[in-house]
């Protein structure tokens, strides 16, 4: 949910991303993207695998540099990667050599909290995500979905104005998935602190239109479209099939590269 | 979350006897536990050697091999004094005494050993010109047998307490050298990438992600070297030292006393058992996470 003031959070100009593969041939991951997202925005970025969309986000995390173009974040260019912007990873992340506590404090700890503060944070947010009795436990004691709580927990703890998530919730099960949405949302739309922004790639149409404001649709490193949702929130299955919906994830699919005869002729193929 | 059961055996923390460690307050599991870390099969291998060793000793005149009983006896009386040693021009006439140093020379050692070794395999793995500069030099120590160098470092250091400690220092650099480097390259770098977005900086990358992510694997070279090191410490000793338990096995051998000679033996056995319990340890304080939920 955008503010009214209309900030620009974050601003993608003209960004490129090339490698060159081992044969010599040249790659363009990413090819003159050009963005704009407004402060408070929940943001999808959806896209057939290997359309440049994770690509998009460590650059936009600071961890891989573009090759031409800039990213601006509230109003400054980005050179490396910064605590304002949280990354969840797609793969665990967490350090398994920390306690579970000491993960979600590790930012905090970073720059120079007291302990007792940050330790109070941790706890608040661990609460918050529904992991207050594994506080002390290691996290290869954990559950692939309680990681991802430890890490939601981690970042939100840590206070970014930007969250990035590259696929978080891919490898979880349904029932999971859904529960790690709501806690992403309730987080996200915490009252009495400013909304962060959030950047969420996906390859998955409903929980792009569970979560996001907007979806931006990429395709061979270029965005293909941009379509805000405006359905309220908030949203659950039902929300799906309302027509606006169905209409916008006709759509996605097609970008997905599964257009509705295609579909067809698949599945009178499967029937026959 | 109770850490895992500390016992001599990393792999009594990573095998099944682990899931004993969970139910310490059931008294049966308590004794089981127990009886896992004194470990029945170990127990009754050194039994046997003992029963072997007593049989043969019957036979054999004790010259050639003194039973088991008269060298315990013999390294407990020798332990804090035995003046014949000062007599075949051993300065300390104990074995504790001469223990102590060969310990110490060991401790050294494995201190600037384990500091050079681990601090070039961390930066070999993360700076590439450090690697290749130092991945030729170590590949080659690591393949030449260590002792060879022992007569060149009695030209450079003398017979003193430094020509022992460089060679068993050198030694432990190469093994903390390559366990440490193999260690942070099979490091994920994701949690280096994770710390970087959560705000952590070069130098907090070192003490936070590097050292407690590669620890386990760099103790358990530690741990090799430490077994590696007493062996070549003693031995070092042998060539023209004038204190260490080397320098006793020397003399005792040209006094033709194999006795002696199995007794201080012993002494330097448990030593070293004594120190590999102690890694092990070690290991299982800093590697429990590796260790949990498995």
């Amino acid at each position: 949910m955008p503010t009214e003031t209309g900030r620009r959070m974050i601003e993608l100009v003209h960004l490129a991303r090339n490698y060159t593969r081992a044969d010599g041939q040249r790659v363009s991951a990413v090819d003159d993207v050009s963005l704009i997202v407004p402060e408070g925005e929940f943001l999808c970025l959806i896209g057939p695998s290997g359309c440049g969309k994770s690509t998009l986000l460590q650059m936009m995390a600071g961890l891989v540099g573009p090759s031409s173009g800039a990213i601006v974040v509230d109003g400054k260019e980005i050179d490396g990667p910064g605590r304002e912007r949280g990354m969840v990873f797609q793969r665990d992340s967490v350090f398994p050599w920390m306690r579970v506590i000491d993960n979600v404090e590790y930012g905090l700890k970073c720059r120079g909290v007291a302990a007792g503060a940050r330790r109070d944070v941790a706890r608040d947010y661990l609460k918050r995500v529904g992991l207050s009795h594994v506080e002390r436990a290691w996290p290869r004691e954990l559950s692939g979905g309680m990681l991802k709580r430890v890490a939601i927990a981690a970042v939100f703890a840590n206070g970014g104005e930007v969250l990035l998530l590259d696929e978080p919730f891919g490898a979880l099960d349904y029932v999971t998935r859904r529960q790690l949405q709501e806690v992403l949302l309730d987080l996200w739309e915490e009252p009495g602190r400013a909304v962060p922004n959030v950047v969420f790639v996906t390859h998955d149409v409903d929980e792009a239109l569970l979560l996001a404001d907007r979806i931006v649709a990429m395709r061979n490193g270029a965005i293909v479209d941009d379509i805000p949702v405006g359905a309220a929130r908030p949203r659950d299955t039902d929300t799906l099939l309302v027509p606006d919906m169905v209409a916008i994830k006709h759509k996605l699919l097609g970008h997905l590269g599964l257009t509705h005869s295609a579909l067809a002729t698949a599945s009178e193929r499967g029937a026959a | 979350m109770e850490p895992p059961a500390v016992s001599g055996r990393i792999e009594a923390v990573a095998g099944p006897r682990r899931s004993e460690a969970r139910f310490s307050d059931d008294p049966f599991r308590a004794v089981l536990r127990a009886l896992a870390v004194l470990d029945p099969f170990r127990l009754a291998g050194a039994l046997l050697f003992i029963a072997v060793w007593e049989l043969a000793s019957i036979f054999v005149s004790p010259i050639i091999l003194p039973g088991p009983l008269s060298v315990l006896r013999r390294a407990a009386t020798d332990f804090w004094s035995a003046p014949a040693l000062s007599y075949y021009g051993v300065e300390d006439p104990s074995l504790a005494g001469n223990l102590a140093y060969t310990a110490e020379n060991v401790a050294i050692a494995a201190l600037i050993g384990a500091a050079i070794g681990v601090t070039l395999g961390l930066l070999s793995a993360r700076v590439w010109f450090v690697r290749a500069a130092m991945d030729p030099i170590m590949m080659t120590a690591g393949t030449v047998p260590i002792l060879i160098a022992a007569p060149f470092l009695l030209i450079w250091f003398g017979v003193g307490r430094a020509s022992a400690v460089s060679l068993v220092a050198f030694y432990i650099v190469v093994i903390l050298y390559v366990s440490s480097q193999r260690a942070a390259l099979n490091l994920d770098s994701i949690y280096e990438n994770y710390a970087l977005t959560l705000g952590a900086h070069r130098g907090l990358m070192l003490r936070d992600i590097l050292i407690p992510g590669t620890i386990p694997e760099i103790l358990g070279g530690f741990r090799i070297a430490l077994a590696g090191a007493w062996g070549l410490e003693a031995v070092s000793e042998l060539l023209g030292s004038q204190s260490g338990i080397g320098k006793v096995l020397e003399v005792l051998a040209g006094a033709t006393d194999p006795q002696g000679i199995l007794a201080t033996l012993l002494v330097l056995g448990c030593a070293a058992i004594l120190t590999d319990a102690l890694a092990a340890t070690l290991i299982a304080r800093f590697a429990a996470w590796r260790f949990a939920g498995s």
